[in-house]
């Protein structure tokens, strides 16, 4: 029973952190961003070397993120700009983005799948049972990303300025606010923010280079349902997120690989404002 | 059309040559090869007709394809091949697809749906259906597949021709379909759903019906490439085959059907020879070459192309290769009686304590009239009394909060635009709502769908108008624009069309939204002119909202003022015009009215 609990609040945890740099591409560039799941994939590798320079695990967080954000900014200024009027067409263009990036990474790194060092090894007792360190670790990081996204957005004034871009585009450009670079900065925090949530789950399975595919698809789902508010990607991530481990631990593994898509798809019929206020 | 038909009847011609003539001039590897890319291309051409002209995004056509391959693959390994069974193996496959298609599009389209969520959906198609495989174990073949099991015994290149025969009578008649009034419907539902549904169209079924069809072609290129190659595997049903048809359909060029299919075939041809050598950088170069066509080249590389030859063809001949392809339908008069609520007692419009609240705000609050034929009623009021909210409340059933709108009798109960323009409701906007790449004459056409229906494989030669709306076109020199394009209308003639394509839904009930916004003295007259001359000869029942006191004190028989969504006063124009009350509510009165 509590390791069930356990199992719901940290695959919520994971989610969270997985959807939180596609949420807010989504919020301030108004695109859904398919090379998600190659930033993502990004991140797992940047663990990876991180684990074959023989560096500390730890170090695998702050490189992925920076990595993340670098290929973030590359592909903000070379294809995402020209795609602002044609969202449509951008969801197309980030994922042959994603095909790239993956294609890339297996003639660098290989096709096989990789393993790399976790930061924190072993299991502790919760209230009598035994569970993984790590996944708990997990908690407090997707914690982390939160509150940085919180004071991000509410104390700094490039969060101002995203809020504002996120509510009304032309109102804030005829503010004076420079909306262009307001994107920019969201897309290479985004980036690196999928990266780092990529570095994040690589010691709970493994790397290879469509690794991002099953997340994204996933995140997106998500990210739908939760209308561009963190709260509400929070609430979905814990209630879609549980429901998959139910349908998991008392269906099937299979059928619970299908539960968020399934459940989001069938929300967003009934109540088109998800998880949202609307 | 003649000249387009006959050329591209003769290159029909030259495809099914090449169909047959395909196998003695091809090395075998090539034609075993191209056999595979005829079925893809096939499916492709579906998810240009569903993408590139009716505007629905779709990675699921590759789980339709899937079904159909399995439903072959699954009938001959447990039942043995037999001409029973391949024809019990199609009928099944075709069935399925069909079924699930039509469950696919309740979900995704209904009144109010965005783009987007399509697309959302059949991304999770192909994910679910490769799931099922996977958790079928051995009946499916998990994830390695069924292979080897009898099928039907045909030679390579028997299949080559088959195939390529019937790609060039699919993307033949494809042709014919998207070519015809139907297929103009589509692209109008892409451009603008809301004023499809304005116009009496039932867009979601529409593309409902339009996934259905297309989901039991790709089942029928599945059941082949099952036939063909003696192996099902969940790739061909999977995620990522949905997302390379659709990246085929934009290399070859969205919405023209050819640039999908030669670019699918060429693109899966190269693919087969060069993945052998080098598969990772062939998989690279491809998603680099999409990225940049999205990016620098939306419409694609076959129009490009296709632009290039038409400049040389005309530097050539000196004529111009972009003729006007299609004759203009002759306008002829409409069969009368056919309005709704004719012969009817009920008053036209019977308004009765209706309201309508965003949360806490009520927009309006109890407001209650009647309106009868032939009365042509001013509704006034400052901005923000909620006018244009009373016309979306008349014109859409889900609108109102509470209270009820019956028109002749009949409540109309809670339906979208399309059900209410069966009632006998017609609505034009206040801002100009048309059909921007759409000619005066399709979207005249598109206005009569509801009465006369569309062609699925041709052009009507006629297009029937009731009086009224050729009266409009007539007077405003519409009928001299019938091919133009409406984005290339001056703002006059866009109001002037917007009328007319209203008047032609032969409405009971004409709801006019400041027809006569931003037009001159002299536009304004004559559109007030016809308006009168249409309620008194028609005994048509229309509410007029206007800024313009002046102009809606010389038409109207009524007016009724709304004032922070309530009615105000209701009387005639003498009793309004020369009441304070109303004076006070536009600050000054007559004057400030008249400027606007």
């Amino acid at each position: 029973m509590i390791a069930l609990a356990l199992d719901i609040i940290t695959t919520a945890a994971i989610l969270f952190a997985v959807a939180a740099g596609l949420l807010i591409i989504l919020g301030v560039l108004k695109i859904v961003n398919f090379a998600h799941g190659g930033f993502l994939t990004i991140g797992g590798y940047s663990a990876l070397v991180v684990t074959q320079l023989g560096w500390s695990p730890w170090l695998a967080y702050p490189v992925a993120a920076l990595a993340g954000m670098v290929m973030g900014a590359v592909v903000e200024r070379f294809v995402i700009r020209p795609l602002y009027d044609r969202p449509l067409d951008a969801i197309l263009a980030t994922w042959g983005l994603g095909i790239i990036i993956g294609q890339l990474i297996t003639i660098i790194f290989g096709r096989e799948i990789q393993f790399v060092q976790t930061p924190i090894a072993g299991a502790t007792s919760v209230i009598g049972e035994t569970y993984s360190l790590y996944r708990l670790f997990l908690i407090v990081a997707a914690a982390a990303v939160a509150a940085g996204i919180a004071a991000l957005l509410n104390a700094t004034r490039l969060g101002l300025e995203a809020r504002a871009v996120i509510m009304n585009e032309p109102l804030a450009r005829g503010l004076g606010i420079n909306s262009g670079h307001v994107r920019f900065v969201t897309f290479c925090f985004g980036a690196g923010l999928a990266s780092l949530a990529g570095a994040l789950i690589t010691p709970l399975s493994s790397v290879d280079p469509n690794m991002g595919v099953p997340w994204l698809v996933n995140a997106f789902m998500l990210v739908l349902v939760s209308s561009v508010s963190l709260t509400s990607l929070a609430a979905a991530a814990l209630a879609l997120g549980g429901a998959q481990v139910l349908v998991s631990s008392f269906v099937s593994p299979v059928i619970g690989g299908l539960t968020i898509v399934v459940l989001a798809a069938l929300l967003l019929r009934i109540r088109p404002a998800g998880f949202g206020r609307g | 059309m003649s000249g387009r038909l006959a050329l591209a009847g003769s290159i029909a011609g030259l495809c099914v040559v090449a169909a047959i003539a395909g196998p003695y001039v091809l090395d075998s590897y090539t034609v075993n090869i191209l056999v595979r890319s005829f079925l893809y291309a096939a499916t492709a051409l579906t998810v240009d007709i569903l993408w590139g002209y009716a505007g629905i995004l779709t990675f699921g056509q590759a789980a339709f394809f899937g079904i159909g391959a399995y439903a072959a693959g699954i009938t001959f390994t447990y039942l043995d091949f037999s001409p029973q069974n391949a024809v019990l193996a199609l009928l099944a496959g075709l069935a399925v697809s069909a079924a699930v298609a039509a469950v696919t599009g309740w979900i995704s389209f209904f009144h109010g749906a965005s783009p987007l969520y399509v697309a959302i959906v059949t991304l999770a198609m192909p994910i679910i259906f490769v799931q099922i495989l996977y958790s079928g174990g051995t009946f499916t073949g998990s994830s390695s597949g069924l292979v080897g099991y009898n099928t039907f015994d045909l030679s390579v290149e028997s299949w080559f021709t088959i195939c390529g025969v019937g790609l060039v009578v699919l993307t033949t008649v494809a042709w014919f379909f998207v070519n015809s009034d139907f297929g103009r419907m589509l692209v109008a539902i892409r451009e603008n759903e809301q004023r499809c549904t304005y116009l009496g169209i039932n867009a979601p079924r529409i593309k409902i019906l339009l996934m259905v069809v297309m989901a039991m072609i790709a089942s029928v290129a599945g059941y082949a490439y099952a036939g063909y190659t003696v192996v099902v595997a969940p790739e061909i049903g999977s995620f990522v085959f949905g997302t390379e048809l659709v990246m085929w359909v934009a290399l070859g060029g969205r919405g023209t059907l050819i640039g999908p299919v030669l670019g699918t075939i060429v693109i899966d041809v190269t693919t087969a020879y060069l993945s052998g050598n080098l598969p990772f950088v062939w998989k690279l170069i491809i998603g680099s070459i999409f990225v940049l066509v999205i990016v620098a080249l939306p419409q694609g590389i076959i129009p490009v192309v296709r632009t290039a030859l038409g400049r040389m063809w005309s530097a050539a001949t000196g004529r111009s290769a972009m003729a006007s392809s299609f004759t203009v339908p002759a306008i002829v008069d409409a069969r009368a009686g056919r309005r709704a609520g004719a012969g009817s007692d009920a008053p036209a419009l019977d308004v009765a304590d209706l309201t309508r609240s965003y949360g806490s705000l009520k927009v309006l609050e109890g407001v209650t009239f009647k309106a009868l034929g032939s009365e042509l009623l001013g509704i006034i009021g400052p901005n923000g009394a909620g006018k244009t909210t009373l016309m979306r409340c008349l014109s859409d059933g889900y609108e109102r909060t509470g209270g009820t709108v019956a028109a002749f009798g009949q409540t109309i109960a809670r339906v979208p635009p399309h059900g209410v323009v069966g009632f006998g409701i017609g609505r034009s906007f206040q801002t100009t709502s048309l059909f921007e790449t759409l000619t005066v004459a399709e979207c005249l056409t598109l206005a009569r769908y509801r009465l006369d229906g569309a062609g699925m494989m041709s052009r009507m030669p006629e297009l029937a108008l009731p009086d009224s709306a050729r009266h409009v076109i007539a007077a405003t020199g519409l009928d001299r624009e019938m091919e133009i394009e409406c984005r290339h209308l001056s703002h006059g003639m866009k109001r002037a069309l917007e009328l007319a394509m209203v008047l032609a839904l032969e409405p009971s009930v004409l709801l006019l939204d400041e027809p006569t916004a931003g037009l001159t003295k002299p536009e304004r007259t004559l559109i007030g002119n016809i308006l009168v001359e249409l309620v008194q000869r028609e005994g048509l029942c229309t509410l007029i909202i206007e800024h313009d006191l002046d102009f809606v004190r010389d038409i109207s028989t009524r007016i009724i003022v709304l004032h922070q969504g309530k009615v105000l006063l209701d009387g005639s124009v003498a009793e309004v015009v020369g009441s304070e009350l109303v004076r006070t509510i536009y600050a000054g009165g007559e004057h400030k009215g008249a400027a606007r």
